[in-house]
């Protein structure tokens, strides 16, 4: 790394966080982020009864009634469990659609940057053809082959996903390149993969970090929206957008059945967009648009 | 123009023909044998036989693609294993409702969200703009379906203002635009935000150009620049992202659609899908997808016309 770059970079790195928790909407993003994390992994623990504990006597109850802070839903399942399960469904599927479609993306962009002669032009032709198709009609067509269900809905958002992480990895990946220590490392005889491990994918991680937050939010939105409409997660499984959908039947005699997921819904894409725009203002104010 | 308009259409044609594929192979990898479907659980392995001949499925996978672009070609999507109703006679009674619904939510959502993102940029940081700001990073966070159900509960049920299911009628008559009305509310309010989102951005980028400067050098007021000089020119990023945000529209639709039981495709696929009914799911995706794919071409002559220096290229 060159003096000038390292002299640049040198007093960024410790004032990440404390220039994150400078805006209050980042921090408040963070924190209830942290927070969701925590309630998702801790679900099993934290909740009071059984995810599919159902007590007929107690169906539709409303919220605020004895024991039951959320109410309960029709089947008389208290909403504070439902919640909390449908949380960690929801988190885990956007993280797994996220992933996988992040690591392919991620890598096509490396490639196609890297191998900027051969495989630029015919990777990125791809990803243009991936990304005329919308991420709700990707599911459809998934949900069509291999039939409804949360595996078909992760491996729909990762198919959406895989064009846009590609073109952020290679447009990032293309401005590296550029710089002298690349060249220096080839010089000296790297190996092409050490090139890219090593020397490459980390100058791109910001960048990339970025972009991964505020596709979560908008993976967790699309991925709601295919649990909406059935072709998701299966009742009687807790999951956001499915318990909505469940909820929907009795919208007139317990609102609360579909509202609380659907306001936990808003709320994680609120905190995943708040947070992924505050960490492009403080990582890479380049990508500010 | 007309080379450029020559050149999008023909690069239009493999995207087309990939689609096609796709919605051919969604077929072949379903584990279901569609003769066997066909002919019933009643019938003899002969008959089943002669069906397989009859729909060319004994044939190369590369002859059967050409049987299947043949039958495309004459309006022939198949039969609904449902209730043998012919795909085409579904889709084509459902195009009409769609593209209404999506007309209706662009009419208010677009000059609305233009409206908002010029006020945003002209009084840039001030409270005005944050409040837009705020409000279209919430809205760009709600569920559709969230939105919609909001509406049902408040406008449909509790002050019983307006119908809340299916289609009321053709749109001319008081029972159709009464019905349209929570449904466009619904899929353009979701729009709203990123078309604020663009146009504030747009407008704040024309701002720095010379030709303002000179405008504001005239002595021209600042609501005089901003709306005659810079919004102008902001518009034709405006056209191009709020184009490539159709296939986000596509998605909302379907999904409003379902809320509202709104007789549209999206709405269509979903039961087709979730039904099983593969001939209908395949035609369903198909329009879907080559729709999609026309409105981006579409959206793309309408750049190259607003910008003169897109027709030399």
């Amino acid at each position: 790394m060159s003096a000038t770059t390292a002299e640049a970079e040198a007093p960024r790195r410790p004032g990440l966080l404390a220039r994150l928790l400078r805006d209050p909407a980042a921090a408040g993003a963070l924190i209830f982020t942290l927070l969701l994390l925590a309630a998702a992994a801790l679900a099993p623990w934290l909740a009071p009864t059984d995810p599919l504990d159902n007590n007929l006597a107690l169906s539709m109850q409303p919220p605020g009634s004895p024991g039951l802070p959320l109410g309960a839903d029709a089947q008389g399942r208290d909403m504070v469990t439902r919640m909390l399960f449908g949380l960690r469904a929801s988190l885990l599927m956007g993280f797994s659609a996220t992933l996988a479609g992040g690591v392919v993306g991620v890598l096509l962009g490396f490639l196609a940057a890297f191998y900027q002669r051969w495989l630029d032009g015919p990777i990125m032709r791809l990803m243009d053809m991936m990304l005329s198709f919308p991420a709700i009609l990707v599911g459809l067509a998934i949900a069509a082959i291999f039939g409804p269900g949360l595996s078909s809905v992760v491996l729909a958002l990762a198919i959406a996903t895989v064009p846009l992480m590609a073109r952020i990895a290679r447009g990032s990946a293309l401005v590296t390149m550029r710089l002298d220590y690349i060249e220096a490392a080839r010089a000296i005889g790297m190996t092409d993969a050490r090139l890219i491990w090593r020397h490459l994918a980390p100058n791109c991680l910001s960048a990339i970090f970025v972009f991964t937050t505020l596709r979560f939010g908008q993976v967790i939105l699309l991925g709601s929206a295919l649990s909406f409409l059935g072709l998701g997660a299966q009742p009687p499984t807790a999951e956001l957008g499915a318990m909505a959908s469940e909820g929907r039947n009795f919208l007139f005699f317990a609102p609360h059945i579909a509202v609380i997921p659907c306001i936990g819904i808003f709320a994680i894409v609120l905190a995943f967009n708040l947070l992924g725009d505050a960490l492009r203002d403080a990582l890479d104010p380049r990508l500010r648009f | 123009m007309a080379r450029h308009a020559l050149r999008r259409i023909l690069l239009v044609i493999p995207v087309l023909l990939g689609v096609l594929l796709i919605g051919f192979l969604l077929m072949q990898v379903v584990p279901t044998d569609a003769a066997t479907v066909r002919a019933g659980p009643t019938a003899t392995p002969e008959v089943v036989e002669a069906i397989r001949r009859d729909l060319g499925l004994d044939r190369p996978l590369y002859v059967q693609f050409g049987l299947y672009l043949w039958r495309l070609a004459q309006g022939d999507l198949g039969v609904s294993i449902i209730n043998n109703v012919p795909v085409s006679q579904e889709l084509g009674a459902t195009i009409g409702p769609t593209l209404e619904l999506m007309v209706a939510s662009l009419v208010w959502a677009i000059p609305l969200g233009i409206l908002m993102g010029t006020a945003a940029a002209y009084w840039r940081g001030g409270a005005i703009d944050k409040a837009i700001l705020a409000v279209s990073v919430a809205g760009g966070s709600v569920p559709v379906f969230f939105l919609g159900l909001l509406l049902i509960w408040f406008v449909g049920f509790q002050w019983q203002l307006l119908p809340f299911t299916g289609r009321g009628g053709p749109l001319w008559t008081m029972e159709g635009l009464q019905a349209i009305v929570l449904p466009a509310l619904t899929l353009g309010g979701v729009f709203i935000g990123p078309v604020a989102r663009m146009t504030r951005t747009a407008v704040l980028d024309v701002l720095s150009a010379d030709h303002v400067r000179t405008a504001r050098a005239k002595g021209l007021t600042e609501r005089r620049v901003v709306t005659m000089h810079a919004l102008r020119n902001a518009l034709i990023p405006v056209v191009t992202l709020v184009g490539l945000q159709i296939g986000f529209l596509l998605g909302g639709a379907v999904v409003t659609e379902t809320v509202f039981s709104w007789p549209g495709v999206g709405r269509l696929a979903v039961g087709a899908i979730l039904s099983s009914d593969l001939p209908m799911a395949q035609g369903t995706i198909i329009v879907l997808s080559s729709g999609f794919i026309l409105i981006n071409l579409a959206v793309d002559m309408l750049y190259a016309a607003l910008d003169p220096r897109m027709r030399a290229a």
